[in-house]
């Protein structure tokens, strides 16, 4: 059983991947949504095996590490399965009557979505270094291929340099492993950091490489600029992805590293850096996206303000007490899945108003208020977890972030959860200042089906319910970043 | 003044890294590794059903990463047929008649077929296998293309889209089919190791020959490109 449902999780999108090659946009959509529902069934089902069974190692191809590939399944590694099923289904969803189908190369699209799902499946659940490489690749690949789809000037530039960028990252990850491997001898996370441990041996140059390689990859500022053209360029269900999913992969991968080896090989100076970056991406990322004319450049800039929060565990869990430890991890857990949820229901309202009034400017939205109330309520309601209001998801993450703050004395955390979340209200508010401009002179809007807006709204009220359900969520959690059993 | 400052960050980072790679060779050349790596993969040979260790740990013991790799062609193959200009990858304007190359063609591409052959078939015990077969494939394809044989596999058809994504797929099967036989996923039952390995590689063989090419054919931008949409 447990063999079939890490198949599902990992082989089954990649053989809808092969069956959407051969198929034509509309086709693939159909098999694509039979797919959503089976992947998040398997998501479902390995997340009640972990109730039941609780966390554990599984070889893949009968090879146990350090030989072969061993996968990790843990509460943390469940929650994102999850994460991963719900933004992505809804993306999926929203894409098939989003995305026009008459263009001859939106077929691509379903075979690189399905290839997306499986790398970021398979992230969250390898416990092996090089085959966190290789997952961070196919991620990397198929998301720059998602921007590139159709090949417009401007998504080929933003695609490119999102490439370049994400290769020098990748590089500087692949040396660090390199490292890691020459003074080891083996690639299982699990065993180096045993022999870590047990040896003591100095492995600060390479956790910094791969942490500083995974930062450049998740848009730490100030290696942001990337991220903005690439995900306002991107169609709108792919910007979800992207924002909600993708960047989330390689910030998953150095939080894994940083609490695994962090404790041995990382230094305070470290995580103070990675912390001044975060609070700097926060502020810096909020006032741009408070200055932008275009919608989607808006959010797009907004998380790289949300994105700088999740740095802020590196701080909160270096030589701390354990509790503050947990704490930070809880918190900064809750941050990327409410952030997912809430910048997903974004990007997808966005596309409906954008697809409403035909101009990606704030400007244009004026008088909208009126005819797409249901979008733009999503679009709000979203907005309401970004800053981190009760009850959202957002606002117990940011709770929790300024406890651990706090407790472990570093107080200036604390002003940059404060003012990222009132900067965050001001560029929510902007854009409801624009849409309920009454005296427009546009009176045509076009409006777009009700399953289009029914879409973001499912997400938006996720994000915003999640604070409700932190408890269970935070149980499942259990020990988080898998300070488990040893294989 | 801003170009000649980007030149510097990018020299900078060049040479910071070939520096690190440096360091690097020469940290691990130095002092032995805590495990020993080599000797546990010697170990499990015989189980492996090649005598490769390269094939073997491609195939065998970290198969899972292969299959991924494999991906990683087929999305880089898709995104550029993707953005492909013309509605035929084998466009009779770009080809050439050159005698030269028409000679040269008739010696080299008979035996490039057969290099990439024996490769292939060099993989199961020393090296060689399916990455370095199907690179020779490719430049055989590409051989053929400079001398203006007609390609009409090329065009971006279900053929295509076929042969791109045929290895992949039977690797997949493989996986399922040695799940079905009661092992674990990727596990190849007793026995039919080095048959199934052997034909992984050959499909993978064609399809990694044909990923290079249509790499190589497919040309940058769209013709429909500048239309106005906002989204």
């Amino acid at each position: 059983m447990t063999t079939w449902l890490m198949a599902g999780l990992l082989f089954t999108p990649l053989a809808w991947a092969a069956i959407t090659l051969l198929l034509s946009f509309r086709n693939g959509r159909w098999v694509s949504w039979l797919g959503m529902l089976v992947q998040v069934l398997v998501s479902v089902g390995v997340w009640l095996l972990v109730v039941d069974r609780g966390e554990f190692y599984h070889g893949l191809g009968g090879w146990d590490a350090p030989l072969g590939i061993e996968l990790r399944v843990d509460g943390l590694a469940i929650i994102f399965v999850l994460l991963t099923a719900t933004v992505a289904t809804a993306c999926g969803w929203h894409a098939g009557m989003y995305l026009d189908s008459d263009k001859p190369w939106q077929k691509h699209f379903w075979p690189l979505f399905w290839f997306l799902w499986a790398a970021l499946n398979s992230v969250w659940l390898s416990g092996d270094l090089f085959n966190l490489y290789v997952g961070l690749e196919v991620i990397t690949l198929t998301a720059v291929g998602l921007v590139a789809v159709g090949g417009q000037a401007d998504a080929l530039r933003a695609a490119l340099r999102y490439l370049l960028v994400a290769l020098v990252g990748s590089m500087a990850y692949l040396l660090g492993v390199a490292l890691v491997y020459g003074e080891f001898g083996v690639l299982s996370l699990a065993v180096v950091r045993e022999l870590q441990a047990e040896n003591g041996v100095g492995m600060t140059l390479p956790l910094a490489l791969m942490l500083g390689g995974l930062a450049v990859k998740s848009a730490l500022f100030p290696m942001h600029g990337w991220l903005p053209p690439a995900h306002g360029v991107a169609k709108s269900p792919v910007s979800g992805l992207m924002s909600g999913l993708v960047v989330k992969a390689s910030f998953y991968i150095a939080a894994r590293l940083w609490l695994e080896l962090g404790h041995e090989a990382g230094s305070l100076a470290l995580a103070q850096v990675l912390g001044v970056l975060g609070s700097a991406a926060v502020v810096w990322g909020s006032w741009l996206a408070l200055r932008q004319k275009k919608l989607k450049q808006v959010v797009a800039y907004s998380s790289v303000a949300q994105i700088g929060y999740l740095f802020l565990l590196f701080p909160l869990t270096l030589s701390v007490s354990e509790a503050v430890s947990l704490q930070a991890q809880q918190g900064v857990t809750l941050q990327v899945v409410s952030h997912a949820l809430a910048k997903g229901a974004m990007f997808l309202a966005a596309g409906n108003l954008i697809l409403s009034v035909r101009s990606g400017e704030v400007d244009a939205l004026a008088g909208v208020g009126r005819f797409l109330p249901f979008s733009l309520f999503s679009f709000g309601l979203a907005g309401v977890s970004l800053m981190g209001l009760p009850p959202s998801g957002g606002f117990a993450a940011k709770w929790l972030l300024l406890q651990a703050s706090l407790a472990s004395g570093q107080w200036w955390w604390a002003l940059v959860l404060l003012a990222g979340g009132l900067l965050s209200a001001l560029y929510v508010f902007r854009i409801y200042q624009a849409s309920f401009v009454q005296d427009s002179d546009l009176d045509e809007f076009y409006h777009p089906p009700r399953s289009l807006e029914l879409v973001p709204m499912i997400l938006a009220l996720l994000a915003l319910g999640l604070g409700l359900v932190v408890d269970p969520m935070l149980t499942l959690l259990g020990r988080p970043f898998g300070e488990g059993s040893v294989p | 003044m801003k170009a000649w400052f980007a030149t510097f960050v990018v020299l900078a980072v060049c040479v910071a890294f070939t520096g690190l790679l440096a360091v690097t060779v020469w940290d691990i050349a130095q002092t032995p590794a805590l495990v020993q790596l080599p000797a546990m993969v010697a170990e499990k040979l015989s189980e492996s059903g090649v005598k490769n260790p390269v094939t073997a740990v491609l195939l065998n013991f970290r198969s899972y990463d292969t299959l991924l790799e494999i991906g990683v062609l087929v999305i880089a193959a898709m995104t550029g047929i993707s953005m492909a200009r013309t509605p035929t990858l084998e466009d009779p304007e770009l080809r050439t008649s050159n005698e030269l190359l028409f000679a040269l063609q008739r010696w080299f591409v008979p035996l490039m077929l057969m290099v990439a052959g024996y490769l292939l078939w060099a993989g199961s015990d020393r090296p060689g296998g399916a990455f370095q077969a199907g690179a020779v494939l490719a430049a055989a394809g590409v051989l053929m293309r400079l001398g203006a044989r007609p390609m009409n596999f090329l065009r971006p058809g279900i053929l295509l889209r076929l042969g791109l994504v045929l290895g992949f797929a039977v690797f997949l099967v493989v996986a399922l089919a040695s799940a079905f036989a009661g092992e674990a996923f990727l596990d190849y039952p007793e026995g039919w190791t080095k048959v199934l390995i052997v034909t992984i590689e050959a499909v993978l063989t064609l399809s990694i020959g044909m990923v290079l090419l249509a790499l190589f054919v497919a040309g940058p931008v769209n013709e429909y490109g500048e239309e106005d949409d906002p989204v």
